[in-house]
């Protein structure tokens, strides 16, 4: 069984509480399929078994706290981290990390709790280094986080029938999300590339 | 267009490298959507999706709009409350492959469709009121 497969029959055992503790631990960075499992949880609220209210308070807390200790981490001593290994791989990265966080604050936390979802912890890191505002990190996260989960949630109690189904579509669809993202950087890059010999050129 | 090819021709290793990757990526991308699209036409002529180990009985019986208790009796188990337990877990307590169990609940699905099947059996010993609806 695959490890999405293993979480998920873990899901239907354990219920909330590891709903509750792969979330938060998925929100500090490491990539389990927490979006299927909320769909799935989804579904189980349709069948009966789980109360809607608990499992979006459950799964909003758990990645609010995620991404709070994230946050708290970077705040604390990602800085001086980050310099450190910047002074071995050059320090510009961590320059242009704080300025995409400067430059989009508010609506970057938000997007990437719910719509570009690999890019929050990253963010939550650069947040942190940056020192942007607690409390505005704080309200855009729980903000991004409660539409995330109630999002996936409905979907999962809509198509409860179909959870195998919408978790494809959705495993797809996430890659897509990511390949657009990066395609998108690497298109700008190469468009730079040209411009910059249009002037060697001529 | 011979512009083009002119610049590219001054383009550095590095310079090829990110336009390969951008080459890479678009395609991968495409392919992703591709699937996506031809999964939701798939999704959409098509009712029931495949069985899985991390499934367990309730969400099956769901899944496939039949009685819980057909597919309890098809596994030879008893119909505990809110029996939590995946495909995975009931082919280990039986000695079965994961394979095996979902064959048998398919073959139970199909019996229990084909018009004029019998009724699901009765249900167990009384327990909660939502006895056997587990997920």
């Amino acid at each position: 069984m695959s490890i999405t497969d293993q979480l998920l029959a873990a899901l239907l055992v354990y219920g909330l509480w590891l709903l509750f503790a792969v979330i938060a631990i998925a929100s500090i960075g490491v990539p389990f399929p927490v979006t299927l499992m909320l769909v799935v949880a989804g579904s189980f609220v349709e069948q009966g078994e789980m109360k809607l209210w608990e499992v979006i308070a459950v799964a909003s807390g758990a990645a609010v706290l995620g991404d709070q200790i994230g946050y708290g981490l970077a705040r604390w001593r990602g800085r001086k981290v980050a310099l450190a290994v910047a002074r071995k791989f050059g320090e510009s990265g961590i320059a242009k990390a704080e300025e995409f966080t400067r430059r989009w604050g508010g609506a970057g936390i938000f997007l990437s709790r719910w719509l570009v979802t690999w890019l929050g912890p990253w963010l939550n890191v650069t947040s942190g280094m940056a020192r942007y505002p607690w409390r505005r990190f704080l309200f855009w996260d729980v903000l991004g986080e409660v539409l995330w989960v109630a999002l996936y949630v409905m979907l999962g109690k809509i198509f409860s029938d179909r959870v195998q189904e919408l978790m494809d579509l959705l495993g797809n669809l996430g890659w897509v999300n990511l390949g657009v993202f990066v395609a998108a950087v690497l298109g700008w890059k190469t468009v730079q590339y040209l411009r910059s010999q249009r002037s060697v050129v001529s | 267009m011979h512009k083009l090819v002119e610049r590219l021709k001054g383009f550095s290793w590095q310079q090829w490298s990110v336009v390969a990757a951008f080459l890479l990526v678009s395609a991968f991308t495409g392919l992703h959507a591709f699937r996506a699209v031809r999964n939701a036409a798939y999704w959409s002529h098509h009712r029931d999706e495949p069985i899985r180990a991390w499934m367990n009985v309730g969400y099956v019986a769901h899944s496939y709009h039949v009685p819980p208790p057909v597919l309890y009796e098809a596994l030879g188990m008893e119909r505990l409350p809110h029996d939590k337990r995946p495909i995975r877990v009931i082919a280990r307590e039986q000695h079965r492959s994961v394979n095996e169990v979902i064959a048998i609940l398919q073959e139970a699905i199909v019996r229990a469709r084909q018009p004029g099947a019998p009724p699901p059996p009765p249900p167990g010993p009384p327990g909660p009121p939502n006895q056997g609806r587990a997920p």
